[in-house]
């Protein structure tokens, strides 16, 4: 491949750039890869851009002092930035800060909004039917139907451990909208 | 063996129809998984890749996905047989190169492959000859549903599908569709098409080449972005863009045929010349000769010439596609004349 420059001499320096989230690539030789002030012998690729993104981020924050590390995988994020891969799913949430900049840059967009998993679609579900229940024990407590309450809350337990069971297969996220703590509260109510 | 029943014919996606065949060759998608509780595979040690390859491996088949699925173990494959691989595009060419435990399943038909340890646990491919991706879509779609029945794919609700590479995150799909598009090549129209392609945010590579004019006319046209949107709505921003780049192609050819007629057959005939007479054929002249030649059919200038012929010799003009046929390693140079020899055999009459 020539150089994209001079078209004389071979590329050697293989740059991705990201302008307005599309990537770009560009092909430099050595000399005019340093005229532009771009370091020659360094071979770029997109987890040199994604380094950069990454602790431009850091920067901007006041920086960090220690190198953060995934508990799961040990990967750290100096390391991330030189390999542009994580290590495990948990990096995910280890990096969230320094990573959902860089996920906008790429893609634009910081929300997933296609396919959902069954067993996480059956969670959602899950948490839907509890909330539903939950609602309901109340009505029955207001109306002093303590036995009907009583099936109602076992129907909760076991909605909860089925719920547990769930998420704890569940890949560490971003706290989803629903709110256990809340429901949490309604169901010892309803035991007062 | 698996290899050597692979080597007798072609891969569906090769057959040369479907819609709009002449100019797209094929339409695929990828879908990128991992799983929960295995890390990714560079901070995998041996035995947990093992694991994950076993654990994959036993969901494709027993789940049936694709009637007649076969597994290809690659750490006990030969150097020659993965190259082959490639070649045929059922697995990358890093897929080919690692050296740890993982392995490629592959239906019949080769439509569909699902590398295993790559640069993700999961990386299911489902590939299309012609202009199809609504089907391979589709296709894609149901497999990944039966295999996640049986396995915990890494998910977050705000990221989608957890990607090794932040590129493939949210929906983890990369749609592409393989273009043939010579006369662009030729009335220097390409680069229009790379400004337009470029501007809607879709990324476009040279095929079989390594510089940026794409050895044999084949470009391939890719999403980038893969979180923020739906997967139809990834499959559609590509697919809306081909019917213009198609017909910029046909309006080319007729161009050509109106304008320029005889030194266009002249450079068809001198191709299809070159493949009938030459000794020693590099990969990349033979790549260019066969896109004129191919070309030529599409155009009625070649009535003799059945595609399935050209696009046969496409695949079986490959390095390793070489070497298999004549059943011995060879060097570049040996290569090229086995090439020629080759062709020429194919295109002289022997049917
Ligand atoms: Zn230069
Ligand atoms: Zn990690």
């Amino acid at each position: 491949m020539k150089c994209e420059n001079c078209g004389k001499r071979d590329a050697t320096v293989h740059l991705t750039e990201i302008k307005k989230g599309a990537k770009q690539e560009i092909h430099l030789c050595e000399p005019c890869a340093s005229e532009k002030g771009l370091p020659g012998k360094a071979h770029f690729s997109i987890s040199d851009l994604l380094a950069g993104i990454t602790s431009a981020s850091q920067s901007k924050k006041g920086g960090r002092e220690k190198d953060v590390q995934c508990p799961t995988c040990e990967l750290t994020l100096s390391q991330f930035q030189s390999s542009g891969r994580f290590g495990c799913p948990d990096c995910y949430t280890t990096f969230k800060d320094d990573i959902l900049p860089l996920v906008e840059k790429i893609h634009d967009s910081s929300q997933h909004v296609g396919k959902v998993p069954n067993r996480v679609s059956a969670e959602v579900t899950l948490q839907k039917d509890l909330r539903n229940l939950q609602v309901e024990l109340k009505r029955t407590v207001k109306r002093e139907d303590y036995e009907k309450a009583a099936q109602i809350r076992d129907q909760i337990r076991i909605l909860e451990e089925k719920l547990k069971g769930a998420v704890a297969a569940e890949p560490p996220a971003p706290p989803a909208k629903a709110k256990p703590k809340k429901s949490g509260e309604s169901g010892k109510k309803g035991g007062a | 063996m698996i290899f050597n029943e692979l080597l007798k014919t072609s891969g569906e996606w090769l057959k040369g129809a479907g819609p709009d065949h002449e100019i797209v060759i094929s339409s695929r998608v990828r879908l990128a998984r991992n799983l929960q509780g295995f890390r990714f595979i560079t901070k995998m040690d041996a035995d947990e890749r093992k694991r994950c390859e076993d654990l994959i491996r036993k969901r494709i088949l027993e789940s049936g996905v694709v009637p007649e699925t076969r597994y290809v173990e690659l750490m006990d494959a030969e150097a020659l047989d993965r190259k082959l691989l490639v070649e045929r595009h059922l697995i990358s060419k890093e897929h080919e190169d690692a050296r740890h435990p993982r392995g490629v399943a592959i239906g019949s038909g080769e439509a569909l492959s699902v590398m295993i340890n790559e640069e993700d646990h999961i990386r299911l491919q489902v590939l299309q000859s012609g202009f199809q991706l609504r089907d391979a879509h589709r296709l894609a779609n149901e497999i990944d549903t039966k295999l996640e029945e049986g396995l915990d794919f890494a998910f977050s609700p705000q990221l989608g599908y957890l990607t090794a590479c932040p590129t493939n995150v949210g929906t983890g799909m990369r749609v592409s569709v393989m273009l043939h598009l010579p006369a662009l090549v030729i009335t220097r129209h390409i680069e229009k098409v790379f400004q337009a392609v470029s501007k809607i945010n879709l990324a476009v590579r040279g095929l079989y080449g390594e510089g940026t004019e794409a050895s044999g006319h084949f470009y391939q046209i890719s999403n980038q972005v893969t979180l923020g949107k739906t997967e139809d709505e990834i499959a559609t921003n590509v697919e809306q863009v081909i019917p213009t780049i198609v017909n910029y192609e046909k309006r080319a050819r007729e161009d050509l045929m109106g304008k320029d007629r005889l030194r266009l057959e002249d450079r068809i005939w001198r191709a299809y010349g070159m493949l009938q007479a030459a000794r020693i054929m590099s990969s990349d002249e033979s790549m260019m000769m066969l896109s004129f030649v191919r070309m030529g059919v599409h155009l009625g200038l070649l009535p003799q010439l059945k595609i399935e012929t050209v696009n046969d010799l496409f695949l079986y003009s490959q390095p390793a596609h070489l070497q298999k046929l004549s059943h011995a390693a060879m060097d570049p140079s040996e290569r090229d004349i086995k090439r020629a020899e080759y062709i020429r055999g194919k295109l002289n009459g022997k049917k």
